[in-house]
């Protein structure tokens, strides 16, 4: 080997490649997405995932086990439960997909994250077998008493009153959402569950697996209650009728109004999250507290104040520490559960991490050739597809829409301003707003490309949402009129056998050559086969 | 003293060992393999071949409020 290439090889090991030399399509099994071996991000930040992120999350999973209110009960779900089982277990290699070619601050930052939702999902799934019943052999223990279920749509601040007795543990947030993030292949059983019983496959398929896992005998007996909505669509109310008939408890419907922009809706709604905390307080026989209540929205006011300085530094500066993927799942996760304490926690880390690059000037994700707004629902089977573009074409995902949704603060100053900002976030729900919630939101997405200094957009295609469907051909007009580069991205969200992830890459890719004419920054990210994969 | 010394060194080496081991199985992602290949196809075989309650007899109720 002469000097000069001896120099670039030791350049290589101690910095790590340069993005146009990396290469990392060749690192990958063929079918599984498995690493033939970890990516080399040079010494700092290789030894700086091997401590920090893989030692660390192995050992903090385990931690949050421990500390939880039944550490024993986790081996009982385990082997009870296939939702967790099939996914808590590769959880790192979320964290693998996600990070993928990241360095630096960016690596640091998007990675406490992951971390945090890793800790809220143990948090939910420890409390759900604490109390689980069918775990008990039917006993409803003290924790079973102290637990309230309701559907993933209905945001967790509703029950805040309530926060110094009771937990509040969403249906499907963890054996649904979580899991198809973590794990694509788990959600397949629940979907296929709820078509054996000869229900049609067309609707949502977010619905159909809500439903499937009470098909399958697969929700854990951990509440004497539960609050639904109707969110996001028809199919997600037959889902609820679904689970009022298996899951058999008191239940509390909340509806959330179409027309939300009304006042006079506002106001119905408010009465209505009043009705709900009746319907608690006499569940549970506990007084409803408005004093915790304000403290609790206090606290989530101030993840939302961060939350805006975060998108002040992505939308005006390059300087941005957090990816598309990591940007989005802590979001929306953050927003719809409601205040915990590691989400104060993980800010005040992505903080200290922000203000350094702010200060140092740091370019966080240095090829970046177009600022991206991702619009409407993400494919959750594939939901880091944005590293991915990132790594192969230079697409920056800078911002996207569910993390933009609940856009507000919530008053504390008297109970009627607290009900009414209670209402309109209820209201502003996950894939209500500017999915299905009338034209003035669906087009806030001109609003917020300008905000963000995007000049792309990636239109997120919902197969099987009839709802988003309908706005498919007035988004293509409005794309041509304002001469804005945009992409469709079909997907049928958790099912992954719909749309493959191999189909969303090359869409993406002809997208990139025909109409951009761009070379791809690494070539060996255009085509390969990642079917299997988790 | 020298005992001590040697004691160190034990627990340096093994430490050291662990460490390289741990770093292997981080490298060349073999907590993925051992995951995809052994565990998840374990507990696969195990969750299809469990009884499962059939939720469709049972009643459905009304009037829970």
């Amino acid at each position: 080997m002469d000097k000069a290439k001896l120099k670039k090889a030791l350049k290589d090991f101690w910095y790590g490649k340069p993005h146009g030399e990396r290469r990392l399509g060749d690192i990958l099994e063929d079918k599984t997405g498995l690493y033939k071996h970890r990516e080399w991000r040079g010494v700092k930040d290789t030894f700086y995932y091997f401590h920090n992120i893989w030692l660390y999350n192995y050992a903090m999973m385990v931690a949050d086990i421990l500390k939880s209110e039944d550490p024993v009960a986790f081996f009982k779900g385990v082997w009870r439960y296939r939702w967790v089982g099939q996914t808590y277990l590769p959880a790192i290699h979320w964290f693998d997909r996600g990070l993928q070619g990241l360095r630096g601050e960016a690596l640091r930052a998007s990675a406490w994250h992951y971390r945090a939702m890793v800790c809220v999902t143990i948090q939910q799934f420890q409390r759900m077998f604490a109390a689980d019943a069918k775990l008990r052999g039917g006993e409803h223990n003290d924790y079973w008493h102290h637990t309230m279920a309701h559907k993933e749509t209905v945001w967790g601040g509703i029950f805040y009153p309530w926060s110094d007795k009771f937990k509040d543990v969403p249906l499907e947030m963890i054996p649904y959402f979580v899991t198809c993030h973590v794990n694509s292949h788990t959600v397949l059983n629940y979907i296929d569950a709820v078509q054996s019983l000869g229900l049609p496959g067309d609707p949502c398929p977010m619905c159909q697996a809500e439903a499937g896992l009470f098909v399958l005998d697969d929700v854990p007996d951990y509440s004497p209650f539960l609050v639904t909505t109707n969110e996001a669509c028809d199919a997600s109310v037959a889902s609820t009728a679904m689970q009022d008939w298996w899951f058999n408890k008191p239940l509390f419907a909340m509806p959330q109004p179409m027309q939300f922009d009304d006042p006079l809706v506002r106001e119905h709604c408010a009465r209505e999250i009043e009705e709900c905390w009746k319907f608690i307080e006499e569940k549970t026989g506990v007084p409803f507290s408005y004093e915790l209540l304000c403290k609790k929205l206090e606290a989530q006011n101030e993840l939302q104040r961060f939350e805006w300085e975060k998108w002040d530094v992505d939308a005006n500066t390059p300087y941005y520490p957090i990816n598309g993927v990591a940007q989005a799942l802590y979001r929306i996760y953050q927003s719809q559960y409601g205040d915990n304490y590691i989400w104060h926690k993980t800010d005040a880390r992505v903080r200290k991490i922000m203000e350094r690059c702010v200060k140092n000037k740091t370019l966080t994700f240095p090829e970046t050739r177009h600022r991206v707004i991702a619009w409407s629902c993400a494919p959750l089977y594939y939901s880091n597809w944005c590293t991915w573009a990132y790594n192969c074409w230079g697409l920056n995902v800078v911002i996207n829409m569910d993390s933009l949704m609940f856009d507000m603060t919530i008053r504390t100053d008297s109970y009627e301003n607290t009900v009414e900002d209670m209402a309109q976030y209820h209201m502003w729900a996950p894939m209500r707003r500017m999915a299905v919630g009338g034209m003035h939101h669906f087009f806030e997405l001109w609003k917020y490309m300008e905000q963000f200094n995007c000049d792309m957009v990636a239109m997120y295609d919902q197969l099987q949402c009839k709802g988003a469907q309908g706005m498919h051909g007035l988004f293509e007009d409005e794309f041509r009129k304002r001469n804005i580069h945009a992409f469709w991205l079909p997907h049928a969200l958790p099912d992954s056998r719909t749309v493959s992830r191999a189909e969303i890459r090359r869409i993406i890719s002809d997208y990139m050559t025909t109409v951009m004419h761009e070379e791809p920054l690494d070539p060996s990210l255009l085509e390969f086969d990642d079917s299997m994969s988790w | 003293m020298r005992k001590l010394w040697k004691i160190c060194g034990i627990i340096a080496a093994a430490a050291a060992a662990l460490y390289a081991l741990l770093f292997t199985v981080f490298y060349f992602d073999l907590d993925g393999k051992l995951l995809y290949y052994v565990v998840e196809p374990f507990l696969v075989k195990h969750y299809d071949k469990m009884p499962r309650r059939d939720v469709t007899k049972d009643e459905y109720k009304m009037g829970n409020l």
